[in-house]
């Protein structure tokens, strides 16, 4: 259980975190989204105090991070995959970790192996790949056994098999009981690993609820249709709050009618249907909603397209970023 | 690399040990020594001090045979020439056993485990004091005894049953010890490997040279005084044989070792007190 009530970060004239309140509750994933430069990592490191906050504060099961007995574990911390001596080898760095907290080498040999390391752990950090010290990292957070895993950016620079196994394994620590809060800057990614969402926006809390709920906010939910007779269909569907777009290869979009009501029209009508997909990038367009104008560092003139989503496909305005994760400083 | 799909966690231990200072020491004797920097700046200390004295012993001429306190005087020169050179080594090595951190992000993983963070920067310390102390001792017992054959040889043969010439011994490694830990209070405090690198070495090699040419220049009294209290001007005393050397002119200041090395301590705290202050209120 983390607790975060009025926590802000002024950095001089700037402020990086603003009066943020949150709960981030056991027993469930929970996704921490926002733009880079949104105050995602600047948040986590202020919930186990390497930042000090000006203002509010935090609470992991119910007290400060840095009054537990035995922080490393409560709480188990990857806030940044190079926090790594680069000249220590692997096992040394998370030996060294765990004789803090009288931790057994038994249990350091155990985090190799489950972050699969076991090949590399006597290899110096400093010639590992950016996928290798995020299971590094990884593998120190798990050191300690905590009830709460902070992850900051978790899959970034992992491949996707690195993806699917961070994903499987924030869904077991979460089927355990533990809380479990998880930053990124990927929809896509929360959309399959959270059960809850909190967005920040420059800051703030934009939004904190439920995964399906952030869903609903996505304006318009579309439906991609493929048929033979596709203007024909078009021309049925229009109306009334539906809008319907045809792109290049003669593919509709529909926003505004459930896939199921676009099939039984059009099996009403006999006109033969190819292809009726609900689009999932709908998550997408709801955190662009979310943040639109909370994002501090813009792209540079994308103007957006008339149907409020920008130009470019959204899963790639999304995505192109991963090597450049920045808030770390 | 293989990857576990399966994610099962590890069974809870049994028990659950807590963060603990001796947990934090040992995690910093860890750190020290599975650094090859570490391993390399003590083996370097050990050969160039034992180098130096076997240089300064087969080269050593005496006309006419030496008072009794001149040859100890010499022995004991002979088992600590070295100390010039090992003081810039464990400069170096004392800024980056916390330099090192920042410039790698370490120190966040190091604050996270230790939140309360003093007791960190504490065992830092000790961890490298003492280390160093031993490193130091050996080098310098080292220094003395395996060329005392030749020194004897040369018409200067050591009395080895003299408590004094022990003393100015464990004065060097004490001296290479606090300096050990005043460039990692230096270190603390500048956050930076270069920065603290020279900070340190400035204080030791430069801070002297400057002082005393003004103070020649300018035939200050009040400026010899001084830099009778620099670090390195009170180690020399630490680490001396004391003989002696007639009266000492008036209004200059002449220190006994155990008032170098309370000045020395002092040094240290100040610096340290400084570093912990400020690790404790920055953000990391």
């Amino acid at each position: 259980m983390i607790e975060v009530r009025g926590l802000s970060k002024h950095y001089g004239s700037t402020t990086a975190v603003d009066d943020v309140t949150f709960t981030v509750k056991p027993g469930m994933v929970t996704g921490f989204l926002g733009p880079n430069g949104a105050g995602k990592s600047t948040t986590m490191r202020m919930i186990v105090g390497l930042d000090r906050p000006s203002a509010g504060s935090a609470t992991v099961n119910g007290r400060p991070y840095a009054e537990h007995r035995a922080p490393l574990r409560e709480v188990g911390v990857l806030l940044d995959a190079k926090a790594v001596h680069t000249g220590r080898s692997a096992r040394n760095h998370l030996r060294a970790l765990a004789a803090t907290h009288g931790i057994a080498k038994a249990r350091v040999d155990e985090v190799i192996a489950l972050t699969g390391l076991e090949s590399v752990a006597r290899k110096r950090v400093g010639g590992f790949s950016l996928g290798m010290g995020q299971r590094l990292g990884i593998a120190a957070a798990l050191l300690g056994d905590p009830a709460t895993l902070i992850l900051d950016e978790p899959v970034n620079g992992l491949d996707p098999e690195g993806v699917i196994w961070v994903r499987t394994l924030a869904r077991h620590l979460a089927s355990e009981g533990r809380t479990v809060f998880l930053s990124s800057h990927l929809m896509s990614e929360m959309a399959q690993t959270a059960d809850h969402i909190i967005v920040l926006g420059r800051g703030k809390v934009v939004a904190d609820a439920p995964v399906h709920q952030i869903l609903e906010m996505a304006k318009g939910t579309a439906v991609r249709v493929r048929a033979p007779r596709s203007e024909a269909l078009a021309e049925l569907l229009r109306g009334d709050g539906v809008d319907v777009t045809a792109d290049d290869g003669g593919r509709l979009r529909v926003t505004g009618i459930t896939a199921p009501r676009i099939g039984e029209l059009a099996a009403s009508t006999g006109l033969v249907l190819h292809e009726l997909t609900p689009l999932e990038g709908s998550l997408e367009d709801a955190y662009l909603a979310l943040t639109q104008g909370e994002v501090e560092y813009h792209a540079g003139a994308l103007p957006p397209s008339p149907d409020g989503s920008f130009p470019t496909a959204p899963s790639a305005t999304m995505t192109a970023p991963t090597s450049a994760t920045g808030g770390t400083r | 690399m293989t990857t576990t799909t399966t994610a099962p966690t590890g069974p809870a231990t049994a028990e659950r040990s807590g963060l603990s200072f001796g947990g934090v020491l040992r995690s910093e004797a860890i750190k020290l020594t599975t650094l090859r920097s570490t391993v390399w700046c003590f083996a370097i200390i050990v050969l160039v001090t034992v180098g130096l004295a076997f240089l300064l012993a087969a080269t050593f001429f005496t006309p006419a045979p030496l008072p009794d306190d001149g040859v100890q005087a010499v022995w004991v020169q002979v088992g600590t020439l070295g100390i010039t050179f090992s003081q810039l080594v464990v400069a170096v090595l004392g800024a980056l056993v916390i330099t090192g951190e920042y410039s790698t992000g370490m120190i966040r993983s190091t604050l996270t485990a230790v939140p309360r963070r003093i007791p960190a920067l504490a065992a830092k310390a000790i961890v490298i004091g003492v280390a160093t102390f031993v490193v130091g001792l050996v080098s310098v017992l080292a220094a003395a005894f395996l060329p005392a054959g030749i020194l004897a040889g040369n018409g200067a043969e050591p009395d080895f049953a003299d408590p004094a010439a022990y003393a100015a011994f464990a004065g060097g490694a004490l001296y290479l010890a606090l300096i050990a830990v005043l460039s990692l209070s230096i270190g603390t405090i500048v956050r930076n490997s270069a920065g603290g690198i020279a900070a340190s070495l400035g204080l030791l090699l430069v801070v002297p040279g400057v002082l005393s040419l003004i103070a020649a220049i300018t035939s200050t009294e009040w400026l010899q005084n001084l830099s009778q209290f620099l670090p390195s001007a009170l180690g020399n005393v630490l680490y001396a044989y004391p003989q002696d050397t007639g009266p000492v002119p008036d209004g200059i200041v002449a220190l006994e070792p155990w008032q170098a090395a309370l000045w020395l301590f002092a040094w240290v705290a100040v610096a340290f007190a400084t570093a912990a202050v400020l690790i404790k209120r920055r953000d990391a």
